[in-house]
């Protein structure tokens, strides 16, 4: 494995995470640079940089053909999707097999099985997996959604079979809302992930999103790293995670049932990599397979941090079908709690995105923090990537501990020049229910912590930064 | 020298900030903000900068330009040392006015040349520091009514642009 050519087709702090396990394990990594963004962080951390000409995604990350050409070019030997862009396009992989290029992620089989929500769901409820009453394949049309609303009963979710990051989902709850979101469901399915294609599936209320980490070898060896709790969401994507999630707490027997489960589902498909197998559970604390998500994912430092099992470069190893870290589940031990809240260039209140040029970026932390990130001062957060720009992670002794310590760095992060959802998350760490582990996927919409994010200005406070300024000419 | 904060509603609070005090490694800025009379300590070090309000409690303070767009999270602010371009708030929007006194060092643009909102059109020396005036609106150079090299007072009209619309 050693000396092996990487490409990471990816940008962003993902990028510098993969590069990180690339060098790490004597690899080569060799980082992507477009020409919407020369100055690509992830680059400090690529031993090799090539240009991927163009400035939109489809020209640039999404260009099969083009990256194709410069890994023949560049002479590598693999790739790492990282999260989004190609890291669930099971074309590419294939034609990366084709090409006898190793695709860092699990086989094309495996891919096909799970990278399809209509088709997950078969094999989820082939291997007894509970699954959530829905379509069992693509509808085609808004009229047969309607139909099978019917017996569904609502509200119903239209959701992108080939979505994902909360993208191509929209509830409804009437036929009219049916009627109204279905073709703007299928046109933003088809601009985010060039499928078209759309489910139609209950929409469990009050529910919690539990999903499990799988990690797995190329010799059929299937391990989970317990579970992450992502309910803190908002249109339909995750800003707070946690591991353990504290509504399972010490369930201990819930938490292994819904582990096993995972990997049971992950083993029917031969699963050999890392992935995530994301469920919904209800508050009678039953729980329904929803996806599983063929790549590594945003929230996976914090299972890194309970587990000390270091994700990406054990999915570059099992890639490269060498022996994992550890031989056997009982090594994998939970100890302590983590909390990554996501840094999105974004207005605290209305959510929106708000992309901008960092004017002054600063950090200082408690101990225990991790801050996996793709910023620097005059860095331009162009509206054509996620307005997600770093994940600060902490991890402590207990729940407590690790909300502390999250808390206290959100008050040592200084992002001056834009708009960014850093106060809204200290409102949802200093909140009651939040600070006691009690929410649901619902939490931002019922308890509106947007709301209680101060707008007014002190005028005082503008001094501090005309010093700042000031400092600067002398 | 004169700050200015603009909001993305055109609203202006000015901050003045009348004189820098060096006291060894600190610097005390003094300002005054509607007549009300503030000091802020400042000092850098192992290459960041600090500030304080008393002298003795010190937080980091990121590395700022004048010039950027700066947001308190919830509001976007766009922060002008000594001058504004005049005309993107209040006042006549084509009209460029020196906000305090200084000295023209480079026209960029000529009579009848179209301009973007937010174009250089001149630099402007004042308090030893050179000053980008910029377009308030988008349009075509009316007039030019200074030269370089020219000392001027403040108020003085400096180039008027006919707005498109």
């Amino acid at each position: 494995m050693k000396g092996k050519r990487v490409l990471i087709a990816n940008r962003g702090e993902i990028a510098i995470r993969v590069a990180k396990a690339l060098n790490e394990l004597g690899l080569v990594s060799v980082g992507l640079w477009t020409d919407n963004e020369p100055e690509a962080a992830h680059l400090e951390y690529c031993q090799e940089w090539v240009h991927l000409p163009g400035s939109t995604n489809r020209d640039t990350y999404l260009n099969v053909p083009k990256i194709m050409e410069l890994i023949k070019e560049h002479k590598i030997d693999a790739v790492h999707p990282g999260y989004g862009f190609l890291s669930e396009n099971g074309d590419f992989a294939k034609t990366l097999q084709a090409a006898k290029v190793i695709f860092i992620g699990p086989n094309t089989e495996a891919i096909a099985a799970m990278g399809d929500k209509a088709i997950s769901k078969q094999w989820a409820q082939k291997a007894g997996v509970p699954v959530v009453p829905g379509s069992t394949g693509e509808v085609p049309t808004a009229a047969e959604a309607l139909k099978m609303c019917q017996d569904i009963g609502y509200p119903v979710l239209l959701k992108a079979v080939a979505g994902g990051g909360g993208k191509g989902m929209r509830p409804c709850y009437s036929d009219a809302d049916v009627k109204t979101n279905f073709e703007a469901v299928q046109r933003e399915a088809l601009s985010s992930f060039g499928n078209a294609g759309l489910l139609v599936e209950k929409y469990v209320q009050n529910p919690h999103h539990i999903e499990v980490q799988i990690l797995a070898d190329k010799k059929g060896n299937v391990y989970h790293l317990f579970e992450r709790e992502c309910s803190i969401q908002r249109r339909h994507q995750k800003i707070v995670e946690e591991a353990p999630s504290p509504f399972i707490g010490a369930d201990e027997k819930l938490r292994k049932d819904i582990c096993e489960t995972a990997v049971k589902l992950a083993k029917a498909v031969n699963y050999d990599s890392a992935g995530t197998v994301e469920f919904i559970m209800g508050e009678d604390r039953k729980f329904y397979f929803l996806e599983m998500n063929t790549r590594i994912q945003v929230e996976h430092p914090i299972t890194e941090e309970i587990t000390g099992v270091d994700l990406l470069a054990n999915m570059v190893k099992s890639a490269f079908g060498e022996p994992l870290d550890f031989k056997s589940q009982d090594e994998i031990v939970l100890r302590g709690h983590a909390i990554e809240c996501r840094i999105c260039a974004e207005d605290p209140i209305t959510m929106l995105p708000a992309p901008g040029k960092i004017a002054g970026f600063e950090t200082t932390f408690p101990q225990g923090i991790r801050f996996d990130h793709c910023l620097y001062p005059k860095f331009t957060i162009t509206p054509d990537f996620d307005p997600m720009v770093g994940k600060l992670i902490a991890r402590g002794l207990n729940r407590d501990v690790a909300v502390r310590k999250v808390r206290a760095a959100l008050d040592g992060l200084i992002l001056e020049g834009l708009k960014t959802n850093i106060p809204l998350l200290k409102v949802i760490m200093d909140e009651e229910n939040f600070k006691k582990g009690q929410y649901t996927t619902h939490y931002i919409a019922s308890v509106k912590p947007q709301e209680k994010v101060s707008v007014g200005e002190n005028v005082e406070s503008y001094i501090p930064r005309i010093v700042s300024v000031e400092m600067g000419q002398v | 020298m004169r700050y200015y904060f603009l909001d993305q509603d055109r609203n202006e609070q000015i901050v003045d900030m009348d004189r820098m005090v060096e006291d060894g490694v600190t610097r005390q800025f003094h300002f005054k903000i509607e007549g009300k009379k503030h000091v802020f300590h400042a000092r850098k070090l192992a290459g960041k900068l600090f500030g304080s309000w008393e002298g003795k409690k010190w937080f980091k303070l990121p590395m700022l330009s004048p010039g950027e767009t700066l947001v308190s999270h919830a509001t976007t602010l766009k922060v002008y040392r000594g001058f504004k371009p005049s005309g993107l708030f209040n006042g006549n929007a084509g009209a460029l006015i020196t906000q305090m006194p200084g000295k023209i060092v480079k026209l960029m643009v000529n009579v009848g040349d179209k301009v973007q909102q937010g174009q250089t059109v001149l630099i402007l020396e004042a308090m030893k520091m050179e000053n980008e005036i910029k377009a308030g609106v988008a349009g075509t150079v009316k007039s030019i009514n200074v030269q370089v090299g020219q000392a001027l007072e403040s108020g003085v009209l400096l180039i008027e642009i006919d707005d498109e619309a």
